[in-house]
């Protein structure tokens, strides 16, 4: 699984990293630093849904 | 003209106020205050991203003072608070705690939190008559949650929601002479919980287990927390989980007795929960507004911010702006995308949020489902306070 965020989109909500700082890393100003396209490691797939869902901006997503 | 936001007009009505500041005078020098209302979402959000604006705003009273005494020990404790430092310090705590609070962690807890919110319920409707639903659910549930994911012995609970007290009594500081025999008493309420941090903490540290206190033993890289950090850890998720989630729960609870439609909706179709609380949590939020202090010149709409100065984010004003959302004074529980700022932005942006939204979810639809006759039996009385949305009772009729 693959996850991306749209930078256009990131307002620094900070609601991805609470869910989990390491699939979804944050810049010093709390913007997203997951990039266009970021590995997730296996079995963390629950983690990555439950952390793109939270995004209020809705600039998460899953890759296809 | 000044606004004074703890005027009781103010305090039961802020949304009037708001409207009028965001569009007169969207960064308005309260001399009330003494401080800058910042009222626009747009603003709001720049502002946490100000390095002009800092968080580090006890450390500073700390060093004024002179000679050490009882309230410098708690002082020291609370200045320890990630809520309140600035980068690096900040990076470094909130790193150390973050692994406590992951989503996973969070979720395994739902059956917990549904039995407490169960439980407070089930004492709820065993009373009858006119009932106050804060004093009887949404004020005891926070603690005894943060209590149990502590993993404290449930005979202490009851602690749990006296220390939050004081330590709201003391973070908040006093006012008046008056008030300075019950600071004494919490002075001396908030020394006994620092002893009982620290035992709770020693007896992890030799037998850990799965709560949470354990969890924040982790360590990131070869850094971790020590034990008086440990300690201060607890007493911020204390400060900062209770009153926020009261709140948020009776808030909740008034705006869809107040919007029967909505609650009917909800009712209906128990799955909108999720954006249902986000819409409660924009719609009348706990926290109305957050504090920084200002340590370099700055310029927000035009006007010069200078240091020493105060800064009020407006935290429930940003998230009714008819820029940002459409119809803003409309309850919409289905409301999507719905980018409130009811949590904060940026690097502060509260770490217990998905253990907020839990409880707050859990307790609202436990409270709508168990509940189906849930009347407002008086009008609720707002409190003259600047921070936080909060009345002092929500009281109901259950038939
Ligand atoms: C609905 C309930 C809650 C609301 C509305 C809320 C809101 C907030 C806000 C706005 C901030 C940012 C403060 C700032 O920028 O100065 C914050 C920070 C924080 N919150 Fe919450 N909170 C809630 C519940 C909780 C819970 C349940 C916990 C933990 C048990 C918690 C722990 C924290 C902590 C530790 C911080 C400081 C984070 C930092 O400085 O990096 N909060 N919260
Ligand atoms: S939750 Fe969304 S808006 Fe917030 S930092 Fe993460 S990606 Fe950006």
């Amino acid at each position: 699984m693959r996850i991306a965020v749209d930078s256009s989109l990131c307002e620094a909500h900070g609601q991805c990293g609470v869910v989990d700082y390491e699939l979804f890393p944050l810049d010093d100003d709390g913007f997203s630093a997951v990039g266009p396209s970021r590995e997730v490691p296996d079995g963390d797939e629950a983690t990555a849904e439950l952390g793109v869902a939270s995004c209020p901006a809705r600039a998460l997503r899953v890759l296809p | 003209m000044t606004v004074d936001l703890t005027a009781p007009a103010a305090s039961a009505d802020p949304y009037a106020v708001f409207e009028e500041l965001r569009s007169t005078d969207p960064v308005h020098w309260s001399e009330a205050h003494r401080a800058w209302l910042i009222t626009r979402y747009d603003d709001v959000s720049d502002a946490f991203r100000n390095k002009a604006f800092s968080n580090d705003r006890v450390r500073p009273v700390l060093a004024r003072r002179r000679e050490p005494s009882a309230a410098s020990d708690v002082l020291g404790l609370l200045a320890g608070w990630m809520v309140v430092t600035d980068p690096p310090d900040h990076t470094r705590l909130r790193r150390l705690a973050a692994g406590a609070f992951k989503g996973q962690r969070i979720a395994v807890m739902g059956e917990q939190i549904t039995a407490i919110v169960d439980s407070h319920i089930d004492g709820f409707l065993a009373g009858s008559g006119e009932q106050d639903l804060i004093s009887e659910v949404a004020y005891p549930l926070p603690a005894t949650v943060i209590a149990t994911m502590l993993g404290a012995p449930p005979a202490d609970r009851d602690r749990f929601r006296e220390w939050s007290d004081e330590l709201a009594l003391v973070a908040f500081g006093t006012g008046g002479a008056a008030r300075a025999d019950r600071h004494e008493r919490a002075l001396r309420g908030l020394r006994e919980m620092d002893t009982y941090f620290h035992t709770l903490v020693d007896h992890r540290r030799r037998d850990p287990g799965d709560d949470m206190l354990s969890a924040l033993m982790a360590r990131d890289g070869d850094d971790l927390l020590s034990d008086d950090e440990l300690v201060a850890m607890c007493a911020l998720l204390l400060f900062a989980g209770h009153e926020t989630t009261t709140n948020s729960i009776a808030n909740a609870t008034l705006a869809l007795l107040r919007h029967p439609g909505q609650l009917d909706r909800l009712r209906a179709d128990p799955d909108l929960i999720g954006p249902a609380v986000e819409e409660l949590l924009r719609f009348d939020g706990p926290i109305k507004v957050l504090n920084r202090w200002v340590v370099a010149e700055t310029e927000v709409r035009g006007k010069r911010i200078s240091p020493g100065e105060r800064v009020h984010l407006v935290l429930a004003s940003a998230n009714r702006d008819p820029e940002r959302f459409d119809d803003p004074d409309t309850l919409d529980l289905g409301r999507n995308p719905n980018p409130h700022i009811a949590f904060g932005k940026g690097i502060h942006a509260c770490i217990g949020a998905q253990l907020a939204r839990m409880e707050t979810r859990i307790a609202v639809a436990r409270i709508v489902e168990r509940m189906p006759s849930l009347q407002l039996a008086e009008e609720p009385v707002w409190k003259d306070v600047l921070a936080s949305r909060a009345m002092d009772r929500l009281v109901v009729r259950h038939l």
